[in-house]
């Protein structure tokens, strides 16, 4: 059991990485994946720079949570995650944005992924 | 509206321009700012059009020949994306950023600025200007001078659109022609756009043109329409009931489809009595064929005479409608061709191997349903050079089958009738060309708060307007490179120089006024003549920042080299990344399962 879930935490990593550098080599095809167009000038340095930065982020946090065995270094992906949930429900009953059910849901099973994974296959720190 | 008032003056003022002629044009003798329509068929070869030589019916065409001007002696690049680019701005196609399509870029290229193989923001199009002095402008059809929101017709002056952004496209749906694209990429109005369910690119492009001069028909503004045709560019389809009529047309063969072209070309005044002709090395033994085979390869040249004539079919559905809604009697065509024919088409199209990898991409090759929906068509190398006749070489050579192309001035104003003229055109005239016409200025040196590129062409209209012989000196050189061929004109002479596979890596010099055939070299007899043009066409070379070809270059392994690129690419690096990112995690990792 702990095993599949080693290996299903790996692949989160690897995902949020791999759309990490996407974001780095060819913004365009991602950035239409969350429904954004390509801005440009301090736009595109926005998108490019802080969300590249957040999914490699994801992925480096959960590797080092693998790697190492510590618990905390799983809370700061299930913070992240868990915020961007939070974050996209705000902007849709605030700002009139989507409800992004999809990427919700995803973000939150995620966490839940992680959450397990800090309980069964982390040390104490 | 500004430009009905003052269309008459404007005209008068733009045909007195001393670099175009000292001969004053007659003006047309309509009041109101003349609508244009420019019409760009695909690869439709010099004799390819009944007024200019074919067995195909082209009534539609031959009727605007009769109502205008035909050029004999009009040449154009000899690949797509640089001579629309020339086309609609008039400046040299390594000046505009598409001195090739960017299919066929080599990366030692492709980092140059200008060498984008997408339309640069240093050039103003004709639909630019013609928008800004008051005139609707509308686009369907081809594009392929760029695909991002930027590079879009909709954003280089056209109000509506519906465009292609590729070199190509299927006929009867939304699919890519050729594995390098992923799908058909048609955008309207700059959005992504769905092709309908009874798409027949003849008649959805007229549909649409259409559509949109309906939209603000009775407004009071002009249009300029620009209906770049798919046809006759490969894959080359039709409907059945205009295949049909070709069937049984071309079961003599290549060699003697051109000689018989050759034949009608000098009854009609095309070219000179005594034109001779070269047989292209890629021209098979018709004879050598069996029967079945010479069905087959008839058949395929059925099908391309068959797309022709639907063309021209839905031209004339586009000129009835102008007729009927009274634009008719205001309204200029000109008529042309990107390139010469295309000669690209396999030899043995239905050879298992092609038949394979065509059906890979969901084609079907079969004879039956040759030309129809899910079947791929190319016409053979034997019928291209039939196609170009009498001219050597076809599209991607500088020979004249590449460059020299039917072009047609006809319509409102024009009082020359039924004439053709022998007169040096090149295809940077037709922006000058249309905005005399139209009595539209040129952009000045800045526009848009950018330095831009001047219009290099020269208007056509002392030609049209029947009081000038030519527009374009003895001592006038105009100078075209692509893909390491080079060409220069100068009066009644060309020099050219086509690489291989078809071409012989020699400068030539040519008479091609009397020998448009380019079949007598004539630069042991007049060495002085091809010094002095080789001169000029080094100046044209550094003047345009020309760069040289990588060795070894070939445009088919670069175009499978840049796709291969394209596709693959970015999952390299990305891959390269990740693997540079999970290292230190795995080794790590490792040592900590040992230790």
């Amino acid at each position: 059991m702990n095993k599949i879930l080693k290996i299903v935490v790996a692949l989160l990593a690897l995902v949020f990485a791999s759309i990490g550098f996407r974001w780095l080599v060819a913004p365009e095809g991602v950035a239409a994946e969350f429904g954004m167009t390509l801005m440009q000038g301090l736009g595109l340095s926005s998108q490019i720079g802080d969300l590249g930065a957040f999914f490699l982020s994801l992925a480096i946090f959960i590797l080092l949570a693998l790697t190492t065995g510590r618990r905390t270094w799983y809370y700061p992906p299930i913070i992240l995650l868990g915020l961007t949930a939070i974050m996209r429900t705000m902007a849709w009953m605030f700002h009139d944005a989507s409800l992004a059910v999809d990427m919700i849901a995803v973000e939150i099973i995620a966490c839940v992924v992680l959450y397990l994974g800090s309980l069964r296959l982390a040390d104490e720190d | 509206m500004h430009l009905r008032k003052s269309w008459a003056l404007a005209l008068l003022l733009a045909s007195a321009q001393p670099s175009l002629s000292s001969a004053q044009p007659s003006l047309p003798s309509a009041q109101q700012a003349p609508n244009i329509v420019l019409i760009l068929a695909d690869d439709l070869g010099f004799s390819d059009l009944a007024s200019y030589g074919s067995e195909i019916h082209t009534p539609s065409i031959s009727a605007l020949a009769e109502q205008g001007v035909s050029f004999t002696n009009y040449h154009t690049g000899a690949n797509c994306a640089p001579s629309r680019a020339m086309l609609l701005t008039g400046v040299d196609s390594h000046r505009t950023g598409v001195p090739n399509i960017p299919e066929m870029i080599p990366p030692e290229q492709a980092t140059e600025s200008h060498y984008s193989g997408t339309l640069g923001h240093n050039v103003v199009t004709v639909a630019t200007l013609l928008q800004d002095a008051g005139y609707h402008t509308y686009m369907a059809g081809k594009w392929h001078l760029g695909q991002t929101p930027d590079q879009l017709p909709s954003v280089r002056g056209f109000e509506r659109t519906v465009a292609l952004a590729d070199s190509g496209a299927d006929n009867w749906e939304q699919k890519p022609y050729l594995p390098i694209y992923k799908k058909a990429n048609w955008y309207a109005d700059g959005e992504e756009y769905q092709l309908p369910e009874d798409f027949y690119s003849s008649g959805f492009l007229v549909d649409k043109t259409i559509e949109f001069i309906d939209s603000n028909q009775g407004d009071g503004q002009p249009f300029f329409a620009y209906v770049p045709f798919q046809a006759v560019h490969m894959p080359v389809q039709a409907p059945q009931e205009y295949i049909d009529r070709y069937m049984g047309v071309y079961d003599q063969g290549w060699t003697a489809l051109r000689t018989e072209r050759l034949t009608r070309a000098i009854d009609l005044g095309i070219v000179p009595a005594d034109s001779a002709m070269v047989t292209m090395a890629s021209t098979g033994d018709w004879d050598a064929l069996t029967p079945k085979e010479k069905a087959y390869e008839a058949k395929r040249m059925a099908v391309y005479g068959a797309m022709v004539e639907a063309m021209d079919h839905h031209i004339g559905r586009l000129i009835e409608h102008l007729k009927a809604i009274g634009e008719y009697d205001n309204t200029i065509f000109i008529f042309s061709s990107d390139n010469g024919a295309e000669a690209m088409g396999q030899p043995v199209q239905n050879s298992w191997r092609n038949s394979r990898s065509l059906a890979s991409q969901g084609y079907s090759v079969d004879y039956e349903t040759l030309g129809l929906k899910g079947s791929f068509n190319a016409i053979n190398p034997g019928f291209s050079s039939a196609a170009a006749s009498p001219l050597a070489y076809y599209k991607f050579y500088l020979g004249e089958g590449g460059m020299r192309v039917p072009m047609i001035i006809a319509g409102a104003g024009i009082e020359v009738k039924n004439q053709l003229t022998n007169a040096f055109a090149f295809v940077t005239d037709i922006t000058p060309t249309i905005l005399a016409l139209t009595g539209v200025e040129p952009a000045p040196a800045r526009f848009g708060g950018r330095s831009v590129e001047p219009i290099i062409g020269r208007s056509l209209m002392p030609l049209v307007a029947g009081r000038a012989e030519a527009v374009y000196g003895d001592q006038d050189a105009i100078g075209h490179e692509l893909m390491g061929h080079g060409a220069l004109f100068m009066g009644e002479y060309k020099i050219v120089f086509n690489r291989d596979i078809w071409g012989d890596n020699q400068w030539r010099l040519f008479n091609i006024v009397a020998d448009p055939g380019e079949t007598m070299d004539l630069s042991a007899q007049h060495p002085a003549q091809l010094q002095l043009m080789l001169g000029r066409y080094q100046q044209y070379l550094a003047e345009n920042n020309v760069l040289p070809m990588p060795a070894g270059y070939s445009f088919l392994t670069q175009v499978i080299y840049n796709a291969l690129n394209n596709a693959f690419r970015d999952n390299i690096l990305i891959g390269i990344l990740m693997f540079f990112l999970l290292l230190p995690f795995v080794l790590v990792y490792r040592s900590k399962s040992q230790g």
